[in-house]
């Protein structure tokens, strides 16, 4: 799903979507496939994270670190993850700043973390990443339960294809 | 459920004290996994593999199983028992009785089988007692019923039972291959080898090191860590707890009843949220007695006074597990609104609460 085959040290993957349309899962599968290879994660700012939905799409609890209230400090939170954790998922609570953005993605380039931007659809991230995702079609196939939820993404980025599916 | 291809070998399930058995199993799966990458061995004499590619391959079940047997034949000198069934259980079995079974019929096999194939003594005996004799009598019983019965591995057991386990515990041996990569003079793999909870590398303490400054600047609660434990509803299996606590005893693997099943809401709400859920007559819905809904939902009605169409639902799934001790009676429903965000609910004492959402 990822361009050139999965994510990059060093770079800022932004998944834009509306709220329940799945943003959060995405994002969290996003670091299913490292997490389960052994490195540390960070989620910042997901409020009450679905435990069991995150082992189920592959996590390992046992190496993610979970801030749910940072307050107003996303951002230095952030910065003070950096350094331990090879992935961080951020949710900022609100649009987030150009300064911010600008801040965080030169400390990802820097150390060489994977940055993971959950936006709303009305707040996007400011600055243009190496990735972007943007759900434009969410739905649900069900039998007796819900079974699966299939999304229609449009993925962008920086010198790379426009594509959908 | 995989079918698969078991081939049990008596004379290789006890280990030789020379360490032949190790060498011959690792020769034998060798040769076996030409025949199909996949194939693994279960425990000392009894291998397995997924049937359907080398059935296309070979030209049907048959073909395999002559492949098979002859390969056993040149590379062990034994001559293997060999059965077909659905999952690891029914293969198994299938293979001491010399059966193929075709597909789609592994749970009939299954529910006429005494109950003594479980290999649990006390469950035997139990049931006996009760009047049933077979895997299929034991497997009509509710799951509820279970948990006020008997003890926690009869869960598993009856899960087994049910066909919604394919394995029963202890039928694989986990440690066999640790044991055959060592007689290769292999090393352990390498997901071993970085263990947690053994030696912390250098990652686990940079990620300890970024712990205690978030903490020190947000406060010890703010850092979590997550853990499951079997539950009925993801809210019950989910523990997070700040982040340094000593490890809650988990085991996610015991199959509790009432668990809806993945996907699960990645948002589980930590405390509940009120709503009221209406007919269309704009009248409450409510569970009843019977574990039924009252009148079909369609309409949500958040504490705003906000209002959202339901377009689908599914349940009420009742979460009796243990219900007699807490005295809580609960029932979780799938909600589905217009605009495609997907909710689940909980219902207990007659008040709707909005616990997770499929975001």
């Amino acid at each position: 799903m990822v361009p050139r085959g999965g994510l990059r040290r060093g770079t800022t993957v932004v998944v834009n979507a509306r709220p329940g349309t799945g943003g959060l899962s995405l994002a969290l599968s996003l670091l299913s496939g490292p997490s389960a290879n052994g490195h540390w994660s960070g989620v910042i700012g997901v409020d009450d994270p679905g435990v069991v939905a995150a082992h189920e799409l592959g996590l390992d609890l046992r190496r993610v670190l979970f801030i749910p209230r940072p307050r107003g400090a996303w951002v230095e939170t952030a910065g003070d993850l950096m350094d331990g954790v090879d992935l961080l998922l951020v949710r900022p609570p609100s649009k987030a700043s150009h300064g911010a953005a600008r801040k965080i993605m030169d400390r990802v380039r820097e150390r060489g973390t994977v940055l993971i931007a959950l936006c709303d659809a009305n707040a996007t991230w400011p600055l243009p990443a190496d990735v972007s995702f943007d759900i434009t079609q969410s739905q649900w196939s069900a039998s007796s339960k819900l079974d699966a939820r299939h999304l229609t993404l449009r993925v962008s980025g920086r010198g790379e294809v426009q594509r959908s599916g | 459920m995989e079918r698969l291809l078991a081939i049990w070998i008596k004379e290789l399930s006890v280990e030789a004290p020379d360490g032949s058995t190790l060498r011959t199993a690792i020769s034998l799966i060798d040769a076996l996994q030409i025949i199909c990458p996949f194939t693994e061995v279960i425990r000392l004499g009894l291998f397995v593999l997924p049937i359907r590619g080398p059935s296309r391959f070979y030209g049907g079940d048959e073909g395999v199983l002559n492949a098979v047997s002859q390969c056993v034949k040149e590379v062990s000198g034994f001559t293997p028992s060999l059965g077909v069934g659905e999952g690891l259980f029914c293969a198994e079995v299938a293979a001491k009785q010399q059966v193929l079974l075709p597909p789609g019929t592994s749970d009939f096999f299954r529910n006429a089988l005494p109950l003594e194939y479980l290999e649990r003594k006390d469950l035997a005996t139990t049931c006996h007692r009760l009047g049933l004799h077979t895997i299929g009598a034991f497997a009509a019983l509710e799951p509820a019923r279970i948990g006020e019965r008997f003890n926690k591995h009869a869960l598993v057991l009856h899960a087994v039972a049910r066909g919604q386990l394919s394995e029963l515990p202890g039928q694989r041996d986990v440690k066999l291959g640790q044991r055959l990569r060592e007689e290769r003079g292999e090393g352990p793999a390498l997901d071993e080898q970085t263990g947690f909870f053994g030696q912390r590398g250098a990652s686990d303490q940079r990620a300890e090191a970024a712990a205690h400054r978030v903490r020190r600047r947000l406060g010890v609660d703010a850092v979590l860590s997550a853990s499951l434990q079997g539950g009925r509803s993801p809210e019950d299996r989910a523990t997070l707890m700040p982040w340094g606590s000593p490890e809650a005893r988990s085991t996610p693997e015991a199959p509790w009843p009432g668990v809806i099943g993945a996907p699960s809401p990645a948002t589980t709400f930590s405390e509940p949220v009120g709503v009221q859920l209406r007919n269309s007559d704009d009248e409450n819905v409510a569970v009843l007695s019977r574990g039924l809904l009252n009148a079909d939902p369609s309409t949500l009605v958040f504490s705003s006074a906000a209002r959202r169409h339901i377009v689908w639902f599914a349940g009420p799934w009742p979460v009796l597990e243990r219900w007699w001790q807490t005295g809580r009676k609960r029932a979780h429903l799938q909600v589905l609104l217009e605009g495609g965000e997907a909710l689940l609910l909980s219902s207990e004492k007659n008040r709707w609460w909005l616990v997770g959402i499929y975001d």
